[in-house]
């Protein structure tokens, strides 16, 4: 073996073993800066347990049924006890289990969501801010302006209003009106950084259009686009919490929490436990995602 | 030249945590300056200059910053055990500091004259509440002296409507608005042209002189340091490494730190540029045992790598941190 | 003056960039950036280019490399007439001619490795199989004395120094023959200045490339350019041989200029012209005043010089200058022939 072929061995294998070295260094370092603050840290236990919890719904929920169609008069409306945690409603279904498997249907509600609205809304800004002051820029965002001016929640409405009310119609309500805030803050951040040196350079010594709008200006946009997800989340889940509090989403008996909410509603203040057990859980997954958000936006930060 | 000593910084350390432990940027320093004397604080980027100066002020950003050990003393009291209040008289009546980037120093939101209007009712605040006529008429006089061209009509102008040039006279004027008896000026004019830099500078010594103030100038250009001061400091990776007067200091640099710097310097006479030092400066986090420069350092001796020199006279006025300077 | 000589590899000919900002009520406001430009650089050689802001050096610069399409005038690079931006330019020219600006931290891109830096010259000007990129890229590296593990680094866990050092690889891996350096150490310590400085002149003499070195420090200048040309306002006062241009500088702006540099050695103190203090602010490029743009700062002025533009007048072989009070020598020297 010569000297060049030995020098490029030694590279490759200090290259695998960097690579790992290196991701582990990554990993701890977002690690030190995210857990700074021990709110953040309590954000993503809030949000671990509840991803945990509507994964294993089945499994260690005291009542799967009760998620389903199921009666039982004789237990119904039970204030909290050892055997309903967070007692029943009034067709004597056990909150806590409806509880949790309510949380299923607003996690693949924002999932679907941002699924699809973060990638177009992204590629959408990418586009107008690299063809900044053109026409694609003007077509772009004129039309995300009409969708942005109009309420979240009354597009969302009657868009599910025209469409059966069910959950897959309301994820398309809220996926329609969601897109355009990531166009916007895409297009801010990508018009200004396509005039930054390191741009003008990959376009001065010849680099496509696509290398520049994916390989230069992208790579730069995506902190504050991971954290408006953490933080969207938790505004996704409230839009479908109204959306089902009014009836247009997922339907009965598949629980939801808007609905339970509404539900609940009807019998304060005596039977409390109806409707403020599911308002907490959207309260405090919410602030699980609110809090998350604050430490991934800290953690990016601060690595940079 | 023997007047008082005004600031004694003794035997300062000052740790900065960060993801991995800390960074030990200041390991030792030592400075002192005399009533109305120019002193100028040479080092290179992230050698700790200004990390000293905010220290002096106890500006630094709380909670990240440590100091395990040293005192500054000031008119003989030391900085680090002040109280709030007493803090707040030191930066108000004695100490003005001067920063780096005029545009950044000035709020983009408020006209000038509530910007040096504002100085100036607390600086006064502790010892008697100034009217607004006064407040005015001494910001006027303030804009004057840094010879800024129609005062009045400055004072309701907005920092972007000023040229980087004007800026840093304004900042300056707001440091000399009230009688101070130390100047630290952070590189004044590095972000502006070299004629206007000039002006600066020249306008500093002019104020200097008449106010008897003393001044701690920092910057990276010994070439400026040696027009302006009467003693320089050479500080390198958070160690006084050299000090002299100016004169002493380019007739007869000991340090090697100091030589290799002093070559490095283009010079408008030609010869063209020595190597520069090799090597680069020390990782903070792990500093070196023994002399922070020695890595980069041509000669050695085992002694170099175990403990940080002191720094010791060699001739009058004329001290050294390095083992290597005796015989 | 004449036609393109075979030594010339850039020649810049009555350039002029106006950038239009607005109107008024006598109509449209342009700042001159460049305002009719004579210059041109042979092969090998290093031009430097000086002056404060506003002198429109850093539009030059940006307009040869292609940023910007001149407003008027030409530019010819090798012969070749290439006053457009670089979009419109042909591969082969975007290979030939390079730049390194004055900000390492905002010319790499901040969320790639040096890998990925160094890979796209090489992928767009080479038809070389990627897996021969990396024994290129370390070879680039090694000649800017940076070691190969570097190729892993991202630029904010580098130092400024090596920043420069690394953008300085990535304009020679086209292997160009002009490269503009746009103030590449004016951010810099003046250690780590001094080694950026020595690799470049080196390289310049091991790849045979000529620079077109810009910067306001005069002190660097007198030992990196071989000729000197400084402009006030969008206009070039001088030009000079580096030598001459300290020892006999002509135009008062010159000389003030030299006259503020901060130096160290007596000898240097005894080079320096006496007295011109530089009084005023530089006026900005949109107001430049009428007839000579300096006469307002001019100690020396005349009643001409508020009211005709000066020409441009040879004093000495390859010495010229932009100034009425030299018009007399030439007026001497015509009438003499």
């Amino acid at each position: 073996m010569d000297i060049k072929e030995f020098r490029i061995a030694t590279i490759k294998k200090s290259q695998k073993e960097g690579k790992l070295y290196r991701f582990w260094d990554k990993i701890s370092r977002y690690w030190y800066h995210f857990s700074r603050n021990k709110l953040s840290v309590l954000g993503m236990l809030i949000v671990g347990l509840v991803i945990v919890l509507a994964i294993l719904a089945p499994y260690i929920t005291p009542y799967p049924k009760h998620a389903g169609p199921f009666v039982d008069f004789v237990n119904s409306n039970q204030s909290p006890s050892v055997k309903y945690w967070l007692g029943t409603d009034e067709i004597g279904r056990d909150i806590l289990t409806r509880i949790i498997f309510a949380f299923r249907g607003a996690l693949i509600m924002s999932i679907v969501v941002l699924a699809i609205a973060v990638p177009v809304g992204t590629l959408l800004g990418l586009l107008a801010g690299f063809y900044y002051k053109k026409i694609i820029d003007t077509i772009i965002m004129r039309i995300s302006d009409v969708f942005l001016s109009i309420p979240s929640l009354v597009l969302a409405l009657s868009i599910a209003a025209v469409l059966k009310p069910n959950l897959m119609n309301a994820m398309i309500a809220v996926t329609v009106m969601w897109w355009p805030w990531y166009t916007r803050l895409v297009y801010g951040m990508a018009s200004s950084i396509r005039n930054e040196y390191f741009v003008i350079a990959a376009d001065l010594t010849g680099a496509s259009k696509f290398h520049i709008i994916f390989r230069e200006i992208l790579p730069n946009c995506l902190s504050p686009v991971f954290t408006k997800m953490a933080l969207d989340v938790g505004w996704v889940l409230i839009i479908s919490a109204s959306l089902s509090f009014v009836g247009l989403g997922e339907q009965q008996p598949t629980p939801s929490l808007g609905q339970m909410v509404a539900n609940g509603s009807r019998y304060l203040p005596e039977l409390w436990w109806m409707c403020v057990f599911p308002a907490l859980a959207i309260i405090i997954t919410i602030l699980g995602f609110n809090l998350l958000g604050d430490g991934i936006r800290d953690m990016l930060q601060s690595s940079r | 030249m023997n007047n008082k000593i005004l600031l004694e910084i003794k035997d300062l350390h000052v740790w900065y945590r960060v993801y991995g432990g800390y960074l030990k940027v200041l390991n030792g320093i030592y400075l002192m300056v005399r009533e109305g004397e120019r002193v100028g604080l040479v080092g290179e980027a992230g050698c700790g200059k200004t990390t000293t100066m905010k220290s002096i002020l106890q500006i630094l950003p709380p909670g990240d910053f440590h100091i395990p050990q040293g005192q500054i003393f000031y008119k003989g009291q030391d900085v680090l055990k002040m109280s709030f209040k007493e803090l707040q008289r030191l930066r108000s009546r004695e100490i003005a500091m001067i920063f780096q980037d005029p545009t950044a120093a000035l709020n983009p939101v408020f006209i000038i004259g509530t910007q040096i209007g504002d100085v100036i009712k607390y600086s006064s605040a502790f010892e008697e509440n100034v009217h607004q006529e006064k407040i005015k008429t001494l910001s006027t006089k303030a804009l004057k002296e840094v010879s800024l061209p129609d005062p009045e009509r400055m004072l309701i102008n907005y920092p972007f409507q000023l040229s980087g040039g004007m800026r840093q006279r304004v900042c300056i004027a707001m440091a000399i608005s009230s009688p101070r008896n130390l100047l630290l000026a952070d590189e004044p004019g590095t972000s502006l042209d070299v004629t206007i830099q000039d002006q600066i500078h020249r306008l500093l010594n002019e104020l200097v002189e008449k106010r008897n103030t003393a001044i701690i100038l920092i910057t990276h250009s010994l070439g400026v340091a040696r027009e302006m001061t009467d003693r320089i400091y050479v500080m390198y990776a958070g160690t006084i490494i050299e000090t002299a007067t100016a004169e002493v200091l380019f007739k007869n640099p000991v340090h090697p730190y100091t030589k290799g710097l002093l070559a490095s310097i283009p010079k408008i006479s030609g010869g063209g540029i020595a190597k520069g030092i090799s090597g680069k400066l020390p990782s903070y986090l792990n500093p070196p045992s023994g002399c922070r420069f020695q890595p980069r350092c041509e000669q050695e001796s085992p002694i170099c790598s175990e403990e940080p020199p002191q720094l010791l006279e060699i001739e009058k006025d004329h001290l050294v941190a390095c083992y290597l300077t005796k015989g | 003056m004449e036609q393109v000589t075979n030594n010339e590899i850039l020649k810049i000919e009555k350039l002029k960039k106006y950038f239009h900002i607005g109107k008024d009520k006598q109509g449209p406001i342009y700042v001159r950036a460049v305002d009719g430009v004579d210059l041109n650089i042979k092969y090998g050689e290093t031009l430097g280019l000086v002056g404060e802001s506003g002198s429109g050096k850093s539009t030059i610069a940006y307009t040869v490399v292609g940023m910007y399409r001149p407003t008027s005038g030409q530019i010819l690079f090798k012969g070749k007439n290439i006053g457009m931006e670089a979009s419109k330019r042909p591969l082969s020219i975007k290979k030939e001619i390079q730049i390194v600006f004055q900000d390492p931290g905002s010319s790499l891109n901040p969320r790639q490795t040096i890998e990925q830096i160094l890979a796209l010259p090489f992928r767009i000007h080479t038809q070389m199989p990627k897996r021969q990129f990396r024994e290129k890229m370390v070879e680039l590296l090694e000649k800017v004395e940076l070691s190969a593990d570097y190729l892993y680094k991202s630029p904010p866990s580098i130092g400024g120094g090596e920043k420069q050092m690394v953008a300085v690889a990535r304009a020679m891996a086209s292997n160009p023959s002009l490269i503009v350096l746009d103030e590449p150490t004016s951010a810099l310590d003046v250690s780590v200045q001094a080694k950026i400085i020595n690799k470049l002149m080196d390289l310049q003499k091991e790849m045979h490339l000529t620079y077109l070195f810009i910067t306001h420090d005069l002190s660097l200048m007198r030992n990196v350019a071989n000729r000197i040309a400084i402009m006030y306002l969008g206009k070039i006062c001088e030009v000079a041989e580096a030598v001459t241009f300290f020892e006999k500088p002509l135009h008062p702006y010159t000389q003030m200029l030299i006259s503020s540099v901060p130096v160290i050695t007596e000898e240097e103190k005894k080079l320096k012209p006496k007295k011109v203090i530089s009084t005023g602010e530089i006026p900005s490029p949109v107001n430049i005043p009428p007839g000579c743009s300096f006469h307002l700062r001019c100690p020396y002025k005349m009643s001409i010089c508020s009211k005709v533009d000066p020409e441009m007048i040879e004093v000495s072989s390859g010495h010229i200058v932009r100034c009425h009070l030299f018009a007399k020598l030439e007026n001497k020297k015509t009438r003499k022939e």
